[in-house]
Protein backbone atom coordinates (compact mmCIF):
# COMPACT_ATOMS: atom_id res chain seq x y z
CA UNK A 1 0.00 0.00 0.00
CA UNK A 2 1.45 3.09 -1.13
CA UNK A 3 2.78 5.28 1.99
CA UNK A 4 0.40 8.37 2.89
CA UNK A 5 2.02 12.01 3.06
CA UNK A 6 0.13 15.21 4.05
CA UNK A 7 1.59 18.14 2.54
CA UNK A 8 0.80 21.25 4.61
CA UNK A 9 1.74 24.69 3.22
CA UNK A 10 -0.16 28.25 2.30
CA UNK A 11 2.84 28.08 -0.60
CA UNK A 12 1.39 26.54 -3.67
CA UNK A 13 5.08 26.08 -4.94
CA UNK A 14 6.41 24.20 -1.72
CA UNK A 15 3.30 22.13 -2.17
CA UNK A 16 4.58 21.45 -5.67
CA UNK A 17 8.16 20.63 -4.57
CA UNK A 18 7.04 18.29 -2.23
CA UNK A 19 4.72 16.42 -5.05
CA UNK A 20 7.81 16.27 -6.83
CA UNK A 21 10.36 15.01 -4.34
CA UNK A 22 8.02 11.92 -3.43
CA UNK A 23 6.98 11.13 -7.53
CA UNK A 24 9.39 8.33 -7.94
CA UNK A 25 8.65 7.25 -4.43
CA UNK A 26 5.04 4.49 -4.09
CA UNK A 27 3.59 7.83 -2.09
CA UNK A 28 0.14 9.15 -2.34
CA UNK A 29 0.90 12.98 -1.89
CA UNK A 30 -2.38 15.17 -0.48
CA UNK A 31 -2.17 18.68 0.00
CA UNK A 32 -3.99 21.53 2.67
CA UNK A 33 -2.87 25.41 2.35
CA UNK A 34 -3.51 26.04 5.94
CA UNK A 35 -3.42 24.68 9.46
CA UNK A 36 -6.98 24.17 9.68
CA UNK A 37 -7.18 22.51 5.99
CA UNK A 38 -4.38 20.43 7.41
CA UNK A 39 -6.23 19.37 10.61
CA UNK A 40 -9.26 18.12 8.40
CA UNK A 41 -7.15 16.12 5.88
CA UNK A 42 -5.43 14.61 8.34
CA UNK A 43 -8.65 13.25 10.08
CA UNK A 44 -10.17 12.41 6.93
CA UNK A 45 -6.76 10.86 5.12
CA UNK A 46 -5.24 9.30 8.12
CA UNK A 47 -1.76 10.13 6.64
CA UNK A 48 1.51 8.48 7.48
CA UNK A 49 3.44 11.08 7.62
CA UNK A 50 2.54 15.13 7.68
CA UNK A 51 5.03 18.05 6.11
CA UNK A 52 3.98 21.04 8.43
CA UNK A 53 4.84 24.32 7.28
CA UNK A 54 4.77 27.32 10.60
CA UNK A 55 3.67 30.68 9.23
CA UNK A 56 0.24 30.25 7.14
CA UNK A 57 -2.65 32.29 7.02
CA UNK A 58 -6.32 30.97 9.11
CA UNK A 59 -4.12 28.57 11.56
CA UNK A 60 -0.52 28.26 11.75
CA UNK A 61 1.28 25.72 11.92
CA UNK A 62 2.00 25.37 15.58
CA UNK A 63 -1.18 26.03 16.83
CA UNK A 64 -2.36 22.59 14.35
CA UNK A 65 0.48 20.67 15.63
CA UNK A 66 -0.36 21.38 19.25
CA UNK A 67 -4.66 20.42 17.85
CA UNK A 68 -3.49 17.57 16.40
CA UNK A 69 -1.49 16.28 19.23
CA UNK A 70 -4.57 17.10 21.62
CA UNK A 71 -6.30 14.50 19.11
CA UNK A 72 -6.12 11.06 20.80
CA UNK A 73 -6.79 9.80 16.89
CA UNK A 74 -4.08 11.84 14.94
CA UNK A 75 -1.56 12.35 17.41
CA UNK A 76 0.94 9.25 17.02
CA UNK A 77 0.91 10.66 13.22
CA UNK A 78 4.74 11.53 12.81
CA UNK A 79 5.26 14.98 11.91
CA UNK A 80 8.21 17.08 9.56
CA UNK A 81 8.80 20.94 10.18
CA UNK A 82 9.83 22.23 6.87
CA UNK A 83 9.83 26.17 7.63
CA UNK A 84 12.06 29.53 6.99
CA UNK A 85 11.90 29.89 10.63
CA UNK A 86 14.38 28.59 13.30
CA UNK A 87 14.55 30.89 16.04
CA UNK A 88 15.00 29.16 19.70
CA UNK A 89 11.76 30.05 20.98
CA UNK A 90 9.68 28.40 17.77
CA UNK A 91 12.38 25.31 17.68
CA UNK A 92 11.82 24.79 21.33
CA UNK A 93 8.29 25.37 21.56
CA UNK A 94 7.58 22.79 18.29
CA UNK A 95 10.16 20.54 19.90
CA UNK A 96 8.13 20.56 23.11
CA UNK A 97 4.74 19.59 21.40
CA UNK A 98 6.47 16.93 19.75
CA UNK A 99 7.42 16.18 16.60
CA UNK A 100 10.15 13.76 14.71
CA UNK A 101 12.15 16.47 12.54
CA UNK A 102 12.73 20.05 11.35
CA UNK A 103 13.84 20.88 7.96
CA UNK A 104 14.79 24.59 7.31
CA UNK A 105 13.72 25.99 4.23
CA UNK A 106 15.85 26.52 1.69
CA UNK A 107 15.84 22.49 1.75
CA UNK A 108 17.29 20.32 -1.21
CA UNK A 109 14.84 17.44 -2.36
CA UNK A 110 16.93 14.85 -1.36
CA UNK A 111 17.19 16.32 2.99
CA UNK A 112 13.24 16.00 2.49
CA UNK A 113 13.70 12.41 1.37
CA UNK A 114 16.11 11.58 3.88
CA UNK A 115 14.68 12.93 7.24
CA UNK A 116 11.11 11.10 5.47
CA UNK A 117 12.89 7.87 5.15
CA UNK A 118 14.11 7.63 8.70
CA UNK A 119 10.02 7.85 9.51
CA UNK A 120 8.68 6.27 6.57
CA UNK A 121 8.65 3.42 4.40
CA UNK A 122 9.76 4.81 0.43
CA UNK A 123 9.79 2.21 -1.93
CA UNK A 124 10.69 3.45 -5.13
CA UNK A 125 8.47 3.00 -8.17
CA UNK A 126 9.44 0.43 -10.73
CA UNK A 127 11.11 2.20 -13.64
CA UNK A 128 8.22 2.55 -16.26
CA UNK B 1 9.04 14.47 22.39
CA UNK B 2 10.75 17.49 23.45
CA UNK B 3 13.13 15.43 25.97
CA UNK B 4 14.24 18.22 27.89
CA UNK B 5 16.37 19.40 24.95
CA UNK B 6 18.61 22.67 24.95
CA UNK B 7 18.28 24.71 21.48
CA UNK B 8 22.00 23.80 20.71
CA UNK B 9 21.31 20.09 21.23
CA UNK B 10 17.75 20.26 18.59
CA UNK B 11 19.99 22.63 16.38
CA UNK B 12 22.24 19.33 15.95
CA UNK B 13 19.83 16.91 15.75
CA UNK B 14 18.00 18.25 13.14
CA UNK B 15 20.79 19.39 11.69
CA UNK B 16 20.78 23.47 11.18
CA UNK B 17 23.21 25.05 9.51
CA UNK B 18 25.54 27.41 11.65
CA UNK B 19 23.98 30.87 11.96
CA UNK B 20 26.17 33.90 10.44
CA UNK B 21 28.27 34.17 13.88
CA UNK B 22 29.30 38.28 13.28
CA UNK B 23 25.46 39.12 12.78
CA UNK B 24 24.13 37.25 15.55
CA UNK B 25 26.30 39.18 17.95
CA UNK B 26 25.59 43.04 15.57
CA UNK B 27 22.08 41.93 16.36
CA UNK B 28 22.31 41.31 20.15
CA UNK B 29 24.34 44.24 20.54
CA UNK B 30 22.22 46.54 18.94
CA UNK B 31 19.00 45.00 20.84
CA UNK B 32 20.39 46.73 24.19
CA UNK B 33 19.50 50.43 24.11
CA UNK B 34 22.91 51.15 25.92
CA UNK B 35 24.91 49.42 23.42
CA UNK B 36 28.24 50.16 23.11
CA UNK B 37 29.78 52.15 20.57
CA UNK B 38 33.62 50.60 20.67
CA UNK B 39 31.76 46.57 21.13
CA UNK B 40 29.85 47.47 17.66
CA UNK B 41 33.26 49.12 15.95
CA UNK B 42 35.42 45.65 16.91
CA UNK B 43 32.39 43.22 15.79
CA UNK B 44 32.28 45.00 12.50
CA UNK B 45 36.12 45.47 11.64
CA UNK B 46 36.28 41.77 11.74
CA UNK B 47 34.12 41.02 8.88
CA UNK B 48 35.29 42.93 6.06
CA UNK B 49 31.95 42.38 4.55
CA UNK B 50 30.08 43.50 7.16
CA UNK B 51 32.55 46.71 7.19
CA UNK B 52 32.48 47.62 3.34
CA UNK B 53 28.93 47.89 3.74
CA UNK B 54 28.81 49.85 6.53
CA UNK B 55 31.36 52.61 4.94
CA UNK B 56 29.03 52.42 1.81
CA UNK B 57 25.64 53.23 3.59
CA UNK B 58 27.52 55.55 5.80
CA UNK B 59 28.53 57.48 2.04
CA UNK B 60 25.65 57.42 0.58
CA UNK B 61 26.73 59.87 -2.55
CA UNK B 62 29.88 58.18 -3.23
CA UNK B 63 30.57 56.43 -6.55
CA UNK B 64 33.46 54.22 -5.19
CA UNK B 65 35.71 53.71 -2.26
CA UNK B 66 38.12 56.49 -3.46
CA UNK B 67 35.41 58.54 -2.78
CA UNK B 68 34.44 58.13 0.92
CA UNK B 69 34.72 61.23 2.97
CA UNK B 70 33.97 59.08 5.75
CA UNK B 71 37.02 56.13 6.36
CA UNK B 72 36.40 54.39 9.72
CA UNK B 73 33.81 52.22 11.17
CA UNK B 74 33.75 54.30 14.14
CA UNK B 75 33.17 57.58 12.32
CA UNK B 76 30.53 55.63 10.23
CA UNK B 77 28.88 54.79 13.42
CA UNK B 78 28.63 57.99 15.14
CA UNK B 79 26.82 59.33 11.55
CA UNK B 80 24.37 56.78 10.78
CA UNK B 81 23.11 55.49 14.16
CA UNK B 82 22.03 52.50 15.32
CA UNK B 83 19.45 51.84 12.96
CA UNK B 84 21.68 51.48 9.99
CA UNK B 85 23.62 48.80 12.17
CA UNK B 86 20.54 46.82 12.89
CA UNK B 87 19.57 46.79 9.00
CA UNK B 88 23.17 45.91 8.27
CA UNK B 89 22.96 42.78 10.98
CA UNK B 90 19.15 42.06 9.52
CA UNK B 91 20.69 41.68 6.00
CA UNK B 92 23.37 39.41 6.06
CA UNK B 93 20.87 36.51 7.18
CA UNK B 94 18.67 37.88 4.62
CA UNK B 95 21.09 37.12 1.71
CA UNK B 96 22.75 34.62 2.84
CA UNK B 97 19.10 32.94 2.40
CA UNK B 98 19.10 34.62 -0.53
CA UNK B 99 22.34 32.96 -2.19
CA UNK B 100 21.56 29.63 -0.39
CA UNK B 101 17.92 29.76 -1.96
CA UNK B 102 19.13 30.00 -5.26
CA UNK B 103 22.26 27.44 -4.53
CA UNK B 104 20.11 24.25 -2.93
CA UNK B 105 17.15 24.91 -5.20
CA UNK B 106 18.60 25.95 -8.22
CA UNK B 107 21.85 25.11 -8.52
CA UNK B 108 22.97 28.46 -9.60
CA UNK B 109 25.72 30.73 -7.94
CA UNK B 110 24.05 33.73 -7.31
CA UNK B 111 26.42 37.11 -6.96
CA UNK B 112 26.59 40.39 -4.60
CA UNK B 113 26.71 43.36 -6.48
CA UNK B 114 27.07 46.78 -6.12
CA UNK B 115 23.18 47.71 -6.79
CA UNK B 116 24.54 50.45 -9.68
CA UNK B 117 25.64 47.46 -11.27
CA UNK B 118 22.31 46.32 -12.28
CA UNK B 119 20.54 47.31 -15.39
CA UNK B 120 18.03 49.73 -13.75
CA UNK B 121 14.59 48.01 -14.78
CA UNK B 122 12.17 49.71 -16.37
CA UNK B 123 8.00 49.70 -16.93
CA UNK B 124 6.04 46.39 -15.36
CA UNK B 125 8.11 44.50 -13.08
CA UNK B 126 7.78 41.54 -9.92
CA UNK B 127 6.96 44.02 -6.58
CA UNK B 128 7.25 41.75 -3.57
CA UNK B 129 6.67 43.33 -0.20
CA UNK B 130 7.12 41.75 3.55
CA UNK B 131 6.45 44.40 6.73
CA UNK B 132 7.39 43.06 9.93
CA UNK B 133 6.56 44.93 13.29
CA UNK B 134 7.01 43.93 17.18
CA UNK B 135 10.17 45.70 18.76
CA UNK B 136 11.71 46.73 15.17
CA UNK B 137 9.02 47.78 12.50
CA UNK B 138 10.06 47.62 8.89
CA UNK B 139 9.91 46.03 5.43
CA UNK B 140 11.95 43.93 2.59
CA UNK B 141 11.10 44.57 -0.93
CA UNK B 142 12.38 42.34 -3.47
CA UNK B 143 12.27 43.86 -7.05
CA UNK B 144 12.40 41.80 -10.41
CA UNK B 145 11.92 42.10 -14.13
CA UNK B 146 9.42 39.87 -15.00
CA UNK B 147 11.66 37.73 -17.27
CA UNK B 148 13.88 36.98 -13.84
CA UNK B 149 10.74 35.77 -12.16
CA UNK B 150 9.46 33.62 -14.97
CA UNK B 151 13.44 32.34 -15.18
CA UNK B 152 13.67 32.01 -11.19
CA UNK B 153 9.73 30.24 -11.44
CA UNK B 154 10.89 27.72 -14.13
CA UNK B 155 13.81 26.88 -12.54
CA UNK B 156 12.60 26.41 -9.12
CA UNK B 157 9.12 24.41 -10.12
CA UNK B 158 11.77 22.12 -12.74
CA UNK B 159 9.35 23.58 -15.65
CA UNK B 160 10.08 24.79 -19.68
CA UNK B 161 10.11 28.63 -19.15
CA UNK B 162 7.57 28.24 -22.34
CA UNK B 163 5.37 25.88 -20.14
CA UNK B 164 5.16 28.84 -17.39
CA UNK B 165 2.33 30.71 -18.72
CA UNK B 166 0.56 31.38 -15.03
CA UNK B 167 1.40 34.91 -13.84
CA UNK B 168 0.00 33.38 -10.18
CA UNK B 169 2.32 30.71 -10.38
CA UNK B 170 5.07 33.17 -11.00
CA UNK B 171 4.38 35.30 -8.03
CA UNK B 172 3.69 32.32 -5.69
CA UNK B 173 7.47 30.82 -6.27
CA UNK B 174 8.58 35.17 -6.09
CA UNK B 175 6.61 35.13 -2.68
CA UNK B 176 8.29 32.04 -1.57
CA UNK B 177 11.40 33.49 -2.20
CA UNK B 178 11.06 36.19 0.00
CA UNK B 179 9.37 34.21 2.71
CA UNK B 180 12.59 31.82 2.91
CA UNK B 181 14.37 34.64 3.24
CA UNK B 182 12.62 36.85 5.71
CA UNK B 183 11.70 33.59 7.91
CA UNK B 184 15.67 33.21 8.08
CA UNK B 185 16.30 37.13 8.84
CA UNK B 186 13.21 36.90 11.62
CA UNK B 187 15.01 34.10 13.39
CA UNK B 188 17.44 35.96 13.84
CA UNK B 189 16.22 39.13 15.22
CA UNK B 190 13.87 36.90 17.71
CA UNK B 191 17.00 35.37 18.87
CA UNK B 192 18.48 38.67 20.05
CA UNK B 193 15.80 39.87 21.80
CA UNK B 194 13.76 41.99 19.10
CA UNK B 195 10.86 39.51 18.64
CA UNK B 196 8.89 40.89 15.55
CA UNK B 197 6.39 39.29 13.22
CA UNK B 198 5.94 39.27 9.33
CA UNK B 199 3.25 40.04 7.45
CA UNK B 200 2.42 37.32 4.49
CA UNK B 201 4.39 38.36 1.57
CA UNK B 202 2.26 40.36 -0.90
CA UNK B 203 3.46 39.93 -4.61
CA UNK B 204 2.42 41.98 -7.48
CA UNK B 205 3.19 43.02 -11.21
CA UNK B 206 3.48 46.99 -11.14
CA UNK B 207 5.48 49.54 -12.88
CA UNK B 208 5.27 52.22 -10.15
CA UNK B 209 8.71 52.46 -8.47
CA UNK B 210 7.83 54.52 -5.40
CA UNK B 211 9.73 53.62 -2.44
CA UNK B 212 7.68 51.69 0.15
CA UNK B 213 10.09 51.85 2.87
CA UNK B 214 9.32 52.72 6.50
CA UNK B 215 9.66 56.57 7.06
CA UNK B 216 12.11 57.39 9.55
CA UNK B 217 14.06 53.87 8.97
CA UNK B 218 17.33 53.13 7.89
CA UNK B 219 17.68 51.60 4.44
CA UNK B 220 20.33 49.37 2.94
CA UNK B 221 20.16 48.38 -0.49
CA UNK B 222 21.63 45.63 -2.24
CA UNK B 223 21.82 43.78 -5.76
CA UNK B 224 23.07 39.70 -6.75
CA UNK B 225 22.84 38.75 -10.28
CA UNK B 226 23.29 35.48 -11.87
CA UNK B 227 22.98 34.92 -15.44
CA UNK B 228 19.95 37.27 -17.09
CA UNK B 229 18.60 37.22 -13.13
CA UNK B 230 19.00 40.04 -11.57
CA UNK B 231 17.21 41.44 -7.62
CA UNK B 232 17.26 44.25 -6.00
CA UNK B 233 16.54 43.91 -2.79
CA UNK B 234 16.02 46.86 -0.10
CA UNK B 235 15.69 46.69 4.13
CA UNK B 236 13.92 49.10 5.73
CA UNK B 237 14.06 49.46 9.64
CA UNK B 238 13.43 51.35 12.47
CA UNK B 239 14.43 50.06 15.71
CA UNK B 240 12.21 50.76 19.35
CA UNK B 241 9.85 52.03 17.03
CA UNK B 242 7.56 51.28 19.83
CA UNK B 243 9.30 52.85 23.06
Amino acid sequence: MATKILSVDDSRTIRMIVGRTFRPYDCQVCEAGNGEEGLAAAAREKPDLIILDVTMPVMDGVTMLSKLKEDPELKAIPVIMLTAESGRENVLQIAKLGVRDYLVKPFKEEQLIEKAGRIVTLQKKPAA
Amino acid sequence: MNDGASYLELSRRYGFAPKPESASRLTQLVSRQDADLDEIAKVINKDPSLRARLLRVANPDSENEAEFAIETVEDALMRSGMGCVLVLAMSTPLALALTKTFQTMLSLKLDAVDPRELTPLRGEHLLCNIDFSGKVVGNVLLRMSCESGRLIAAGILGAGIEELDDANEIRDVAGELLNIMTGNFKSNLCDAGLECKLSPPMVRNTSDFTPVGTRGGSLERMAFRTGNIQISVEVTANPWSND
